[in-house]
């Protein structure tokens, strides 16, 4: 017992992280329609520049992964005002052609100038721990949840209550629309690849504060994004929240009673069923059933 | 206040519009008529920069907005309520409204509560799922939130129950005395030349015969084509 109660412990916080690393993209996917292949690729530069600052400046990664958000919202914004905001009205094939490309020229960028050396961010806490009961909980870890959890409300709340959010929102419900009102269509894209962008930048952090991470890993945490993402209904933030914590129990278990290699079969069996049972995801129907193009 | 000469336009090669002239002015309403096909939807979107204008000039307040991004043309103060309403359907009825004056950052809905009190209860209501002729009421409110110098409106009464159309025809003269004048395109021809003031009827993506509302809705040619008199 004592067990399946520490493996669930460590798969609800990964599970945290894992919604991180989903809400932006399932953000950009709702808005936009764009499915984003580079996303692992932002995760993984946000761990690589939190890891930098650290090694010059000594930054405590926890800090440092605000440098990752400012920097990545930077890339993220000119990513898609000047590259992506061409053929975002195009088939779903061209957006997927250019993301994987973006993926690709980032994953080799890194490979040149970080090496693919793994690495993992350290800190004089990162060994703490305590116990509840016969559970023992990594602090870094619950941090990381902790913060992951707050940061994916917060976007919420930003999305929902604030100018801004809102025609984020009316943006992807009928962009035609939207500019009608005078908003400023392509800024909107821009601003929420951005966004997800550096959310993605936090995410990978405190992952690296976690585990090790390097170049090639970052297919692995877009494929994560697309299940959380669709599995808790596309452009659903709460959904992602919900997906990532499913995702990340799911994965834990299997890892624990099955074995490693079937961890990912189990994660996209898990999605299956949930598409098979419940096709507009976990929580609720997706808000942008009703898009129009102009 | 927007002044059209020779304006030509169309979708890709296909032409739709040819040298279309007219104006409107302080506190007037004008209203666009014409059979299934004759422009006047195309002719309001090449006004608001929906579609490029091919030839012609396009001046607003003085200045030229031809060539202009839809979202410059409506900073410029045209609101254009377009076919089919286009309200942000999963949103409330003030967050549409809200939007509707994204460019003058207004927050209070008060003006055009006024105007429709209907909208009044329902502000916290998702827009999708009012009835036609309640989200055409805030398809309008919408585009009155910035108080623009002209609203543009397509279809007004398309699909909508003819009570409602009534109630959205009634608040129309006190709009445009208020300083917001209208251009409007609507299928009743009756109700439309009743309340406009000028009147410009399209066919065929030519303008034929223009005027004041009151001497063409007593044109017999008018009255033949879209009244069913005589």
């Amino acid at each position: 017992m004592d067990t399946f109660l520490q493996v669930t412990a460590y798969g609800l916080l990964q599970g945290g992280l894992l919604a991180l690393v989903a809400v932006g993209f399932s953000l950009v996917w709702g808005i936009m329609n764009i499915v984003n292949l580079s996303h692992g690729a932002f995760v993984i530069l946000g761990a690589y520049i939190a890891w930098e600052v650290q090694g010059w400046f000594g930054l405590d990664p926890f800090l440092g992964m605000f440098v990752s958000a400012i920097v990545l919202f930077c890339v993220g914004y000119v990513i898609q005002r000047y590259l992506i905001n061409l053929i975002v009205n195009g088939p779903v094939f061209i957006t997927l052609l250019l993301t994987f490309g973006i993926n690709m020229a980032l994953i080799q960028g890194m490979n040149l100038v970080f090496t693919a050396d793994f690495r993992s961010i350290q800190t004089s806490y990162g060994s703490n721990s305590f116990e509840i009961g016969n559970i023992r909980i990594p602090l870094v870890r619950l941090l990381a949840f902790l913060l992951a959890i707050v940061i994916t409300f917060a976007l919420v709340a930003f999305v929902k209550r604030t100018r801004t959010g809102i025609s984020i929102m009316a943006t992807g419900m009928d962009r035609g629309a939207a500019r009608l009102m005078g908003i400023r269509a392509r800024h909107v894209y821009a601003l929420t690849f951005a966004i997800s962008a550096a959310l993605a930048g936090m995410a990978g952090t405190m992952i690296a504060t976690i585990e090790t991470f390097d170049p090639s890993k970052a297919g692995k945490f877009t494929l994560m994004a697309f299940v959380v993402a669709v599995l808790g209904g596309l452009g659903n933030m709460y959904g992602a929240l919900v997906g990532g914590l499913l995702i990340g129990l799911v994965e834990a278990w299997a890892g624990q009673y099955l074995s490693g290699t079937w961890v990912n079969g189990i994660a996209f069996l898990v999605l299956i069923l949930v598409l098979i049972f419940r096709p507009n995801g976990l929580v609720g129907k997706a808000f942008y059933a009703a898009r129009v193009e102009i | 206040m927007l002044e059209v000469k020779k304006l030509c336009t169309g979708y890709g090669r296909i032409q739709v519009l040819w040298d279309i002239d007219f104006a409107v002015g302080e506190n007037e309403i004008v209203a666009l008529v014409g059979p299934n096909g004759s422009g006047k939807t195309t002719l309001l979107r090449a006004i608001t920069g929906m579609i490029p204008v091919k030839s012609g000039s396009v001046d607003f307040l003085g200045e030229s907005i031809k060539g202009q991004s839809i979202e410059e043309i409506v900073s410029r103060g045209i609101a254009h309520v377009p076919e089919g309403r286009r309200l942000f359907p999963g949103l409330t009825v003030r967050e549409n409204l809200i939007l509707g004056a994204w460019r003058t950052k207004e927050t209070s809905v008060d003006h055009v509560v006024d105007l429709f009190p209907r909208l009044g209860e329902r502000l916290n209501q998702i827009a999708g799922s009012m009835s036609g002729g309640e989200q055409q009421m805030c398809a309008i409110a919408r585009g009155l939130m910035s108080k623009p110098n002209l609203i543009v409106i397509d279809e007004l009464s398309l699909g909508l129950a003819p009570v409602v159309v009534d109630e959205i025809i009634q608040a129309l003269p006190s709009i445009a005395e208020s300083g917001t004048s209208i251009l409007m395109v609507d299928q009743d021809v009756d109700a439309a030349l009743t309340i406009a003031t000028n009147a410009y009827v399209l066919e065929a993506g030519h303008c034929v015969l223009s005027g004041k509302a009151s001497d063409l809705l007593a044109d017999p040619r008018v009255q033949e084509s879209y009244l069913g008199v005589g």
